[in-house]
């Protein structure tokens, strides 16, 4: 025991790689070792009942270019990025206005934001459910009844039901990272901006945006990558009848128990969310690193 | 028809609430000159600066930039650019696109911003760190850009918020006469808020001393230095002995008070303050001011109508190279004199000794306690 405090010690590194090794274990057992199998099935053939048969195989992948899942892939992504966009237009001006009231008031603002997210995520999306459904949902039956239409408007089963639940699920996932750039703006930096003739809009333009575009980017990749892969909210507010990735993903594995064939659409989806993070941390990066 | 001023406050009064900032400020500010609002910090003198600026608007009164009401116009409205205290430069820009930024706005053609811009970091003597981003520059490097964002607009007036203060001590120096050869070049009126009297007595054409929202006095240094009016003006700027006493005589722009150790000496009434026979007061005199002689004895000293003189007990001594310092007690009250060290008769003086301080009457102050 005393020798091996002498020698941690003496070689400090130690230290570290001591600290890190519960952490490593855990992400290595839930994290690394997982993505391995799943690697691995998606290489494999299917099994009657699920599991695999122990033969090597590229079919699998050949499959997820099939113009079926072509077609969802596309949708997806599609979906992700109206929501991304969607969440941006509603939650920008959110942050803003969080970060622009008083110290006291942004706390209390931001846990008002966040409240609502303790309650559990199936619970609030068959919440939307009551609300959009198409013959019994709360709008419709309310615009009816007050006579303002008189075919219920198509409000559930489709990409819009889809964005809507998605929008409200990550909102707080693009507020936060925006409301914390925000917060950092310096304000003598508006002032600055304003004495030297710079107009309200022309402010925000060359300043406030510029200088919060960290958090817009971050917030961007936390709302479209989950948003791409969701699968719980196409499921209940698409009806049924649209799906995405992530809904054809769970079927593999529990309705049609092609576990190899499921692996393999999901090794495909991560290597686009990786290319399509890369583009966009390419393209947004110039203006990152005037930030540093 | 009364005359244009640069700057022109009219009992310009800004509360923050039930806090008065600034109270009823009327201050003239002529074109082209170095003009300093000095005092401690929270007295005002900052937000008196941003209502010149537009970035606060008076509760009350009027603010006026060469005759022209500004009212509650926007910043962006005024032809003033102004040094902020912490710099402000926009991080994610470089140096000439911080400089350039004001020229944009106003929508001044390409090729004049760019000449404009290499003319006032040349001016700057910035010329080749056009490229840098503000976090690659020092502190004087900043401030120098700060500068020159605000000057290229050629503002009719230029406010400055302590843009010396985030600087060390040497570099303080080296920019405070720096920035009073630019002004004399460039000809642009400066409004500059500091809470360093120095940095005030060196830079200004005038000062207004300001304390608790309130001018207590306007003048040149000079003025400010040797003629203050209050016992706050005299006080704050540079170091005074005060003396309380009760005036038993007033005569032709002197009085004589008695102080409390009974003593009577004399000090000069300043112009616009009247006192009455009977009334407490306090002479103010700097300790340069003062000669320090053993006891009987007289300093060598001419030229002066009327003279001072003060038993009193030397209590300290310091020695501090170019100066001998004293500290004597008159009565229960300290007073420090400072002589040059080439008095003789001075050095004569030893601690615990009876001594005399003398002084010129028309050099000390006499003022409302």
């Amino acid at each position: 025991m005393k020798k091996l405090l002498t020698l941690l010690r003496k070689r400090p590194s130690f230290q570290a790689w001591l600290l890190l090794l519960p952490s490593a274990f855990w992400l290595f057992v839930f994290f690394i070792a997982p993505l391995f199998i799943v690697l691995i099935y998606s290489f494999l053939e299917r099994g009657t009942y699920g599991g695999v048969q122990w033969h090597f195989t590229l079919e699998n992948y050949r499959r997820t270019f099939d113009p079926l899942y072509f077609k969802t892939f596309g949708r997806s992504f599609y979906i992700a990025i109206v929501t991304t966009i969607a969440t941006l237009l509603i939650g920008y001006p959110l942050a803003y206005y969080i970060a622009s009231r008083p110290a006291k008031r942004r706390g209390t603002l931001v846990l008002a934001l966040m409240i609502p997210f303790w309650t559990n995520f199936l619970v609030r999306t068959y919440a939307w459910l009551t609300l959009l459904r198409t013959h019994t949902g709360l709008i419709n039956v309310t615009l009816m009844s007050l006579g303002w239409i008189q075919k219920p408007l198509p409000l559930f089963g489709n990409d819009f039901a889809i964005i809507v639940g998605l929008v409200y699920g990550w909102l707080p996932d693009m507020v936060l990272p925006i409301y914390a750039a925000l917060d950092r703006l310096d304000h003598s930096l508006l002032e600055a901006a304003s004495d030297l003739y710079a107009s309200g809009p022309n402010v925000f333009r060359r300043i406030v945006w510029p200088l919060s575009l960290p958090g817009v980017v971050a917030g961007s990749m936390l709302v479209f990558i989950p948003s791409l892969g969701a699968f719980v909210t196409p499921a209940i507010l698409g009806g049924g009848k649209t799906l995405m990735i992530g809904n054809i993903i769970s079927n593999q594995f529990l309705a049609a128990h092609d576990w190899p064939f499921g692996s393999a659409l999901s090794f495909v989806m991560m290597a686009v969310m990786l290319a399509a993070t890369l583009i966009y941390f390419r393209a947004t990066s110039d203006e990152e690193r005037r930030q540093l | 028809m009364s005359e244009t001023y640069a700057v022109e406050l009219r009992n310009v009064v800004k509360q923050f609430g039930e806090v008065v900032a600034v109270n009823n400020v009327s201050l003239r500010i002529g074109e082209g000159e170095f003009f300093s609002m000095l005092g401690p910090s929270g007295c005002g003198k900052t937000t008196t600066l941003r209502m010149i600026a537009g970035l606060e608007m008076p509760t009350s009164g009027s603010v006026m930039i060469y005759g022209e009401e500004q009212g509650y116009l926007p910043p962006y409205q005024r032809p003033v650019n102004t040094v902020f205290q912490n710099y402000a430069l926009f991080p994610h820009m470089t140096v000439a696109q911080n400089v350039a930024f004001g020229l944009e706005m106003k929508k001044v053609p390409k090729d004049e911003i760019r000449r404009r811009v290499a003319e006032a970091l040349e001016l700057v003597q910035l010329t080749g760190k056009e490229k840098r981003r503000p976090k690659q520059l020092s502190g004087g490097q900043k401030q120098r850009v700060a500068l020159a964002r605000a000057l290229v607009n050629r503002p009719k007036v230029l406010l400055l918020d302590e843009p010396l203060g985030a600087l060390d001590l040497k570099l303080r120096k080296a920019m405070q006469s720096e920035l009073k050869a630019l002004q004399e070049r460039v000809g642009i009126t400066f409004v500059y808020v500091t809470h360093d009297q120095e940095e005030a007595l060196v830079m200004s054409d005038r000062i207004a001393v300001m304390n608790e929202g309130n001018v207590l006095q306007v003048g040149t240094p000079e003025e400010i230095y040797e003629t203050p009016t209050s016992r706050f003006v005299a006080d704050f700027i540079g170091k005074t002995n005060f003396l309380n006493g009760e005036v038993v005589e007033i005569g032709d722009g002197l009085a004589k008070v008695v102080l409390e150790n009974g003593a009577v000496v004399e000090a000069s009434v300043p112009e616009g303050k009247t006192f009455v026979r009977g009334e407490r007061a306090t002479v103010s005199i700097r300790p340069e001011r003062v000669y320090i002689t053993p006891a009987n004895e007289l300093p060598d000293v001419r030229n002066a109508k009327a003279f001072s003189h003060l038993p009193a007990k030397l209590v300290k001594f310091f020695y501090v190279g170019s100066e001998r310092r004293y500290v004597v007690l008159v009565g229960d009250t300290e007073v420090v004199v400072q002589a040059q060290n080439v008095d003789r008769s001075t050095r004569r003086c030893h601690t615990g000794d009876e001594v005399v301080l003398h002084w010129d009457s028309a050099q000390a102050r006499l003022l409302k306690e």
